[in-house]
């Protein structure tokens, strides 16, 4: 590639001396103000076949010269926040040229999907994120950058560990199965979660019925991603951007100090009948938080360099990347690495003919701990008790004893750490190369080929060890590696045909199709005895043990999904004016049985613009009012794959002659009927832009039914055997769920002055959410876990939200003798209440507390999610503030072991000690009690309110060599500075993102609290 | 206009020629998979069917701890009043149609009843030579699920000639225990003549399993002539003894021992969890059973369940050995052996002793769900007993005695505790004997209801609705009314 654009670069050369030539100087001014514009680009463009790209930036004046002009030289003005222009020079005289307020957002080009759009002609709700955005965030994963910047898209973190998973949520939670939406990048199907967040140049968001193009994966929405590539007739621009950073826990909880902690213990036990554990509380001081050893400061670095531009015919763009971030907890037992390359190449192979292509290569390296479960690190760390010295005085980790009141799952978190080896890596190709061929004037082919390859490994060590007889004690040291290959491509064939008919009439089709392949394997394998039980030697090539005879030791998975589509798109409008658009698409899907195997999608948009300059007048405080509506049906076919044929999959193993033999036995039901989901989809929406398009407001309402919800093992009568290992009930298609709600999107954008510029957004989203459907015989599906042994905390119901808690309500504090002999008996629930203990509600009145007492206790999906960004920048200072909101979701506290001897939050300080204490807090009581089922004593508001980017910026300009369009910006920056919530637990925005048993936390891992410095350097 | 014509053309041809492509593309076969319904086309199809049908042995351990904590032998106990509430709801006879661990007992039966009847399904498929044999195992199979069935439940559909298939909860009725029982008798009659009198490999099924578990379901229905003519004949053929020592049946080398008819085959090879207690080779019972935060000699620890009541163990009389082996008094042994232990929910301070974990195993994770103990389901002395037991019913108190007090003089080690009675006072012996030498083994429960003793000896048992459990909640709502609750529940 070097050496065509050397070539290149040398034939322009040699064009431009065949001229006579002149300077010329100029002046760059804003036209409503007359304020000089600082760092305006001027470049040179010029006519087809020179090659040589040149241009200049203007100084501190707003003033800027170009040399060796010839005549009719065109020179191109461009600054963002104005419209670009264009000027033709015809001779050495000053000039002053005056930049009009950009009404781009009207201009600005929308990927709508197999297609562009100009955002006035868009009909369908579809939003969009600006690589701006992303560099102000700075995310680490590209997920991050969605969360409060688009309305009606909710990012929710699994974790808040390095490159930890996060789920993205379109409109909702729509099926009890797979939500996650479909992404594509660069028009082929691709994975969110190893993207370079620096490669992107935009974000689209298809979020109704404009997302019908992708047919039956478009159910959850659609993400387009595009990533950067050069622009034509560029010199090349050199960009690098660096931040280092220390990162710190978010949140600390409110333990029992030592003292606390004994002497409640002794109250416990007192109140048990038993004999106090510490006669003499008075010497143990604080104790141990076993936080503080789990916590710690980590370093975060990342560097990202990229090289773009190009000449007439050849755009390009070159980069890489390397992302470095160790844990907050645990240090690099939890570290993250990322590493990234990446080339984009487009040339115009012929006048009618186009090749665009790029490539993009990952590596991932991840180490994880064990984490939100019981017996994860921040589980042990909360409930080890903080009489406990980490180590003894060998400097050996101190063991949680073995004893009735601490269990046998709760193990000293500092040697849980240190005894953790998990390693994971991936190497990702992925790319395109697509063929644009402007066949005839109006009519364009187009072919594209995209492919993602990875392979992961990963490794598990698991060193001898003993806890003191705790359920993590390893008697036989073991390695468990595995190698994972994923693969797919897809082929893409279509045409659009865009004409222009009489004055008034433009239609744009586009037909085409789609193949879509993917295929890979998995193979695990474990190796015993690890030499010297040493993380060193853990390989299964040095292991030298394996399992007793007949115990499988390795594992392996195949699989080929296929679907072949074909689509079609008429787009028409009057007058830019009226627009209206359609579209079908047909899929055919190896996921589907033989008697559903294809589905058509179709779907409609429709706009009008009420109101616009035509119509209104100069000094209107409205610019532009446009009403869309759009209606499609849509399909989500993420579901298990083959569930259409019974296989012999299930798990056949008995002893035989003392040893293990293993057989065939049937596993998952097949369901010859399985089909897609079905989401209907309505939106209607209208945009308006007001004071000079300063102010723009996006508003919208949807209402998305899920049918056919595909619900796998689905409770079907035992009878059937499908309670037999590695057996399933049928997935079947036998649910409904709605969401509906309503999107505002604000944004004002000002140029106060020359020296003032502010950028202000606010969006809010409300949802809700409720099942409309389970055809299962139950009327219910249960998920989730509570405590250790008790009954589904999670339900998806008909009438309520997908995912609501399902527990005892209660009602205060039985207070005397006399207020527990007037209530109903809670003895089904374990034992006779005493004063002191919860009161539960007999919901259904029938004078006993029991089971089916148990009602909603609040679900875990917000009624509202708001995000509100502001950039402002002086002169050469920059400021962004980015907070996002989440309000009426509710969150389970879930990280408190119910063992007695175990350690306590704070708000036991507050229990009830005696009648009219409080009302609040049950008793402490090593006695049985019914404080422990899973009631609304454990569900929490998890409303939160986060700032999540603080960045202020300062910007030198830089003259290096004869160019002097070179910046420097140097910026600190502040991550989750804030989070105002009254959770107890550490991270109410945490959740697993299961649709049934979500918002339980077992000690989620926070988010970090970061502090960056950093730099962006342009040449 | 004429090159847009030829343009759409060969788009349409193009689309064509995919179309066509579409069932060659989308109909691909999955890749390395066994399709369930074109299987048994090779001998070895038959063995591994037979392996999965063996495999729903395991989760029986269930059966086992449940069966005994609903009986007067044994308290839920566990961490606290609310672990497990399933079991501490059958122990306190309080349980409801919604009882996980009931539910589960009734899926993971069916689950064998469907794995047995996959063989029988396809039997008549291809020929050769021991197919004999392992139909025979087959049809045993589906008689010891559908008997636990049967015992739990009372009525339940059955469906001789194939796999249930979804839907047939609406069409099939619970059949009466009367036809359960046919099928049953008429699984293990055929099953009897061919099968080995010694089984092909230690863990397969011997005959004298199927004809105890006849003369077993025969009692059950209360057929003493047929009872007393099958269990006798196992006792004739000479291949079982009792063991000398009682000591010895329950420890590891114990195993598959002369006194042993059928076991459940348990591994400690490999590990399980939680998420999938049926899919465990290990015996969990084991580990439920075990001694809380134990730390000391023999035993390993556990969760506290089923925690044998001072009454059971006061049953037994002084000198009988089996007590110290069949309960274990931990207060006793931590003194003598310096041993610690925790104090669970119920704590009585015994443990059934014959089926906690044991040192020596391979404490593959979880260790408490891998214990490799084996379940002695048929043991040579329950058919003495039960022998006994219809022999006196059909008046041949002279050969019950002899056989009773087989068990008695090993217990003792003497023939001065032979007992000497006859009629009704021979049977409160035979069925007292019943309780010492089986304890903590799951048969107390299922015996005092066939008996007619539970509401007296069972405290909460509601005659007329505890003899049997409720068929699941969702049972009963997945049929849309075709089956009916067990009554009073």
């Amino acid at each position: 590639m070097y050496k065509i654009l050397c070539l290149l670069v040398l034939l322009g050369t040699g064009f431009s001396l065949t001229a006579q030539s002149f300077d010329v100087t100029g002046i760059i001014t804003d036209a409503e103000s007359g304020d000089p514009l600082i760092g305006a680009s001027v470049i040179v463009a010029s006519g087809p076949g020179d090659g040589n790209v040149r241009g200049t930036v203007t100084d501190l004046d707003g003033s800027f010269t170009i040399t060796d002009l010839t005549a009719g030289a065109e020179l191109r003005i461009s600054y963002t926040g104005y419209a670009p222009t264009t000027v033709t020079v015809e001779n050495s005289d000053p000039l002053t040229i005056e930049l009009g307020s950009d009404v781009q957002a009207l201009d600005e080009v929308v990927v709508i999907g197999y297609g562009t759009q100009t955002k006035r002609n868009v009909t369908g709700a579809v939003s969009t994120v600006d690589s701006e955005t992303i560099t102000d965030l700075k995310p680490q994963k590209i997920e991050q950058a969605l969360q409060g910047t688009v309305a009606g898209v909710n990012v929710t973190t699994q974790s808040g560990a390095p490159g930890a998973g996060l789920n993205i949520r379109i409109r909702g939670v729509s099926t009890n199965g797979q939500n996650a939406p479909l992404v594509i990048i660069d028009g082929y199907q691709g994975d969110l979660s190893t993207v370079n967040p620096a490669d992107i140049e935009t974000i689209t968001v298809l979020k109704d019925a404009q997302a019908a193009v992708y047919g039956t994966v478009g159910a959850n929405g659609v993400i387009l991603i595009t990533t950067k590539t050069g622009e034509k007739n560029q010199p090349t621009r050199i960009s690098y951007n660096a931040y280092v950073g220390t990162q710190e826990s978010s949140r600390s909880l409110d333990l029992l100090n030592a003292t606390e902690y004994a002497l409640l213990l002794n109250e416990s036990y007192a109140a048990g009948g038993q004999a106090l554990p510490y006669p003499n509380a008075t010497n143990l001081g604080a104790g141990t938080d076993y936080q503080d050893q789990v916590f710690g400061n980590a370093p975060i670095m990342s560097h990202d360099l990229t090289a773009s531009g190009g000449s007439d015919r050849i755009t390009y763009s070159i980069g890489g990347s390397y992302l470095d971030q160790e844990g907050i907890i645990g240090g690099d037992k939890s570290a993250f690495t990322r590493a990234t390359g990446r080339v984009s190449l487009g040339v115009d192979l012929a006048s009618r003919l186009k090749l665009s292509t790029n490539l993009i290569y990952t590596y991932l390296e991840r180490n994880s701990l064990s984490e939100n479960g019981l017996g994860s690190v921040l589980f042990n760390a909360l409930n080890t008790p903080p009489t406990l010295p980490v180590t003894d005085e060998n400097g050996d980790f101190t063991l949680v004893p073995n004893t009735p009141g601490l269990g046998i799952e709760v193990i000293n978190p500092a040697a849980q750490i240190a005894n953790t080896y998990n390693d994971y890596n991936l190497n990702k190709l992925n790319g395109q190369a697509t063929l644009d061929w402007n066949l005839i004037d109006d009519l364009t082919l187009t072919g594209r080929v995209g492919f993602n390859t990875s392979n992961s490994e990963s490794r598990v060590f698991n060193p001898l060890i003993s806890y003191g007889g705790k359920v993590f004690d390893v008697t036989r040291s073991s390695v468990n590696q595995n190698g994972i290959n994923d693969n797919n491509y897809s082929i893409d064939l279509f045409g659009t045909y865009d004409r222009q008919f009489g004055e008034a009439h433009q239609v744009t089709a586009t037909v085409g199709t789609t193949i879509f392949r993917e295929l890979g394997n998995g193979l695990f394998a474990t190796g015993y005895d690890v030499p010297n039980n040493n993380v060193e030697f853990a390989d299964i090539s040095l292991a030298t043990g394996t399992s007793p005879e007949g115990a499988r030791d390795v594992s392996s998975y195949s699989y080929d999904e296929r679907r072949l589509s074909y689509f079609g798109r008429v787009q028409y409008n009057y007058n830019e004016r009226y627009f209206a658009s359609a579209m079908l698409r047909r899929d055919a899907s190896t996921k589907f049985g033989p008697q559903n195997r294809s589905a058509l999608f179709p779907s409609f948009t429709a706009g009008v613009i009420v109101l616009d300059e035509n119509t209104l007048a100069d000094n209107s405080a409205i610019d532009l009012l446009k009403l869309r509506v759009s209606y499609g049906i849509l399909g989500n076919d993420q579901i298990l794959n083959n569930g259409y044929i019974g296989t012999l999959s299930g798990e056949a193993t008995y002893v035989f002659d003392g040893v293990l033999v293993n057989g065939t036995a049937i596993g998952a039901l097949p369901n010859p009927a399985l089909q897609w989901e079905e989401a209907k989809k309505f939106n209607a929406g209208f945009d308006l832009n007001l004071l000079d398009y300063k102010l723009s407001v996006v508003a919208d309402y949807f209402i998305n039914t899920r049918d056919n919800l595909l619900i796998s093992n689905i409770p079907v009568s035992g009878i059937v055997g499908t309670a037999a290992p590695g057996s399933a009930a049928p997935t079947v298609n036998a649910g409904a769920v709605r969401n509906r709600g309503l999107e505002l999107a604000l944004n004002y954008r000002e140029r106060l002055n020359s020296d003032w510029r502010i950028n202000l957004n606010y969006n809010f989203t409300t949802l809700d959410n409720e099942v409309l459907e389970v055809n299962n015989g139950t009327g219910f599906i249960e998920g989730g876990g509570f405590g250790v042994g008790q009954l589904a905390p999670s339900r998806m119901e008909v009438g309520l939200p997908i995912g609501y808690f399902y527990g005892y309500k209660t009602d205060g504090i039985f207070q005397t003798a006399d207020d527990v002999e007037g209530a109903p008996s809670q003895i089904a629930l374990g034992a006779e209440a005493q004063p002191g203990d919860l009161r539960y509600v007999d919901t259904n009145g029938d004078g006993v507390i029991d089971p089916d007492d148990r009602t909603y206790l609040g679900d875990p999906i917000s009624d509202m999610t708001m995000g509100f960004n502001a950039q402002v920048s002086f002169r050469r200072f920059d400021f962004t503030a980015y907070a996002f909101a989440s309000l009426g979701g509710e969150i389970v506290r879930n990280y408190e072991r119910a063992l007695s001897d175990v350690n306590r939050l704070d708000y036991y300080l507050q229990r009830w000690t005696g009648p009219g204490s409080t009302n609040e807090v049950p008793r402490v009581t090593n006695a049985a009690t019914a404080n422990r089922v899973f009631s609304d004593f454990y569900v929490e508001d998890g409303s939160f309110l986060r700032l999540q980017t603080v960045t202020l910026g300062y910007t030198l300009p830089l003259t290096i060599g004869s160019r002097d369009n070179s910046s420097l910006r140097l910026y600190f920056s502040g991550n989750n500075l804030l989070t105002l919530s009254d959770y107890l637990g550490y991270d109410p925005a945490a959740s697993s993102g299961a649709p049934i048993g979500s918002g339980i936390d077992f000690g989620f891992y926070p988010i970090a609290r970061s502090f960056l410095v950093g730099a962006n350097l342009s040449l | 206009m004429h090159k847009l014509k030829t343009t759409f053309l060969l788009g349409a041809a193009l689309l064509i020629s995919l179309t066509a492509c579409e069932e060659d593309f989308i109909g691909r076969d999955p890749v390395y998979s066994i399709d369930s319904e074109n299987y048994f086309n090779t001998p070895p199809d038959y063995e591994n069917a037979l392996i999965a049908a063996y495999d729903l042995l395991q989760p029986t351990y269930l059966n086992v701890l449940l069966g005994e904590i609903a009986s007067d032998n044994t308290l839920a106990g566990g961490e606290s009043a609310n672990d497990v509430i399933g079991f501490q709801q059958v122990d306190d006879m309080i349980h409801t149609p919604v009882n996980d661990q009931v539910g589960n007992i009734w899926d993971w039966m069916f689950a064998g009843v469907n794995r047995a009847t996959f063989i029988l399904e396809f039997q008549d498929k291809i020929d050769f030579d021991g197919k004999a044999q392992i139909i025979a195992e087959a049809r045993f199979l589906r008689a010891y699920y559908n008997f636990e069935l049967v015992k739990w439940f009372g009525p339940i559909p059955i469906k001789p000639e194939a796999r249930f298939a979804l839907g047939d909860e609406n069409s099939i009725p619970r059949s009466p225990v009367s036809e359960v029982y046919a099928l049953i008798e008429s699984d293990l009659m055929a099953a009897i003549p061919d099968l080995a009198a010694t089984a092909p490999q230690v863990g397969r099924v011997p005959k004298a399993a199927a004809q105890a578990l006849l003369g077993k379901a025969y009692l059950y229905q209360e057929n003493y002539t047929s009872a007393a003519q099958v269990l006798q004949e196992v006792i004739q053929s000479g291949n079982y003894m009792l063991e000398e020592d009682f000591d010895g049946i329950f420890e590891p080398a114990g195993e598959n021992g002369p006194g042993s008819i059928f076991e459940v085959q348990y591994s400690d090879a490999e590990g399980a969890g939680f998420g999938c207690l049926q899919c465990s080779e290990g015996n969990i019972a084991v580990g439920f059973n075990g001694i809380r935060n134990y730390s000391g000699p023999v035993f390993d620890g556990g969760f506290s369940f089923n925690v044998p009541v001072q009454e059971a163990y006061d049953a037994f009389e002084p000198g009988d050995s089996r007590r110290d082996v069949s309960i274990l008094d931990i207060e006793a042994w931590a003194d003598e052996t310096g041993a610690t232990y925790g104090t669970g929910y119920e704590h009585t301070g015994y443990y059934n002793r014959k089926y906690i974990a044991r040192k020596g195993d391979t404490n593959i994770g979880d260790q408490n769900l891998t214990n490799p103990n084996n379940y002695r389901a048929i043991r040579y002395a329950d058919v003495l007993l039960m022998a006994a037991e219809a022999l006196n019913a059909t008046g041949n108190d002279e050969q019950a005695r002899e056989y009773l007090n087989m068990v008695r003089r090993r217990a003792f080690g003497d023939e001065d505790h032979d007992i000497s009675a006859s009629g009704d006072a021979l049977r409160d012996f035979i069925l007292a004997e019943r309780r010492l030498e089986l304890v903590g083994e799951g048969h107390r429960f299922f015996d005092l209801v066939r008996t007619g003793r539970a509401a007296a000896e069972i405290d909460g048992f509601t005659a007329g609705k505890n003899e049997v459990f409720p068929v699941p909640f969702e049972e009963i709502q997945f049929s849309g009314g075709n089956w009916e609750q067990n009554p009073n529940y």
